[in-house]
């Protein structure tokens, strides 16, 4: 049971480094950007390589098992990441907002002249 | 009182050419803004406005919804010197001879003016059951009763717009305003008004709605 978790969390880390190297390619993120995104990645599966390294971390924070302790950080990522992905997609539909009324109006305004 | 019809227009090819005949009877100003249309209504209505009716075309270059739409032609109407709007579906859905009774209560003073449509009429029953629950929440959360709380055949007076300046987009716009109504304690009423229900595809979905269900309860916290 162990490995077949093991096996996927590497698989979807490999799968995660490989996006963070495509989108630099494609410009979408910045080379600091993708750095950081690969030491995250990499040290993603160092940790489910080396399970024995985070159990004692772990322990130190009362998770009786490394699995519990990956749910808990796991679910502090996706709140975070959620919450910061809403206020970015708030914030840019504002401004898209903004620019397309305004385009509207003044074009209404150069057809008049 | 200087007052000028607002109508948000999207992919209307086959009907608008029968609203704007219907309105022209009434020789009011009249501003119609194509929200992005992908089909032939920005063609339509520029030639209405070639044939030199008295008629301002806006357009939005992408979709941005029926709340944004609203906003970009109120504006247009209060920056030429409109001191009040009325909105009107583009969709056929509300009867042009509707209008002496909004402009009637601008007059009188009132800051906004809601439709209430005759429940008893055609009106789909899930949409009668929607807008029976939206009133009944509106109604305990904000302390506000209006019978009619998605009917989109509304007028604002230019003082009421700059309070009420909504942030929605989309549908959930005739719920804020409702709202905004509420918490800046304008003076509004309702008149009846007459509604054909002419598209089934059209307004306020099931998925609508619960959008607007949880932005009520934001509302509830934020405003």
């Amino acid at each position: 049971m162990i490995e077949v978790l093991q096996f996927s969390a590497l698989i979807f880390s490999l799968a995660m480094v490989y996006f963070a190297l495509i989108h630099y390619r494609k410009g979408t993120i910045s080379k600091l950007e993708m750095w950081v995104w690969l030491i995250i990645w990499l040290f993603a599966i160092f940790s489910v390589v080396f399970t024995d390294i985070l159990r004692s971390f772990a322990k130190t924070f009362s998770f009786s098992r490394l699995f519990d302790m990956m749910v808990v950080g796991g679910f502090f990522l996706v709140i975070s990441l959620s919450v910061r992905s809403y206020l970015i997609t708030r914030k840019l539909e504002k401004k898209f907002e903004d620019f397309v009324r305004k385009k509207a109006l003044k074009d209404a305004k150069k057809v008049k002249k | 009182m200087k007052i000028a019809v607002v109508s948000p227009a999207y992919n209307e090819e086959r009907i608008i050419n029968r609203f704007l005949d219907n309105i022209s009877k009434l020789k009011m100003p009249l501003y119609v803004v194509d929200d992005g249309s992908v089909d032939d209504t920005y063609k339509i209505l520029s030639k209405y406005k070639m044939q030199g009716r008295k008629c301002e075309i806006l357009r939005h270059e992408v979709n941005l919804g029926k709340g944004a739409a609203m906003k970009t032609g109120a504006e247009a109407a209060f920056l030429d010197g409109f001191e009040a709007v009325v909105f009107i579906d583009s969709d056929g859905q509300h009867d042009v001879e509707d209008l002496p009774k909004f402009i009637k209560k601008l007059e009188e003073g009132y800051d906004v003016v809601f439709g209430k449509r005759d429940f008893k009429s055609r009106m789909p029953f899930v949409r009668l059951l929607g807008n029976k629950l939206a009133s009944f929440l509106i109604s305990v959360l904000f302390k506000i009763k209006i019978s009619d709380i998605l009917c989109g055949y509304r007028a604002i007076t230019k003082k009421a717009y700059n309070k009420l300046k909504w942030e929605s987009l989309g549908y959930e716009v005739e719920t804020e305003m409702v709202i905004r109504v509420a918490k800046n304690g304008l003076k509004y009423c309702e008149v009846p008004v007459s509604t054909l229900y002419l598209d089934a595809y059209k307004g306020v979905s099931l998925i609508d709605s619960f959008g607007i269900f949880l932005n009520v309860l934001r509302w509830r916290i934020v405003l």
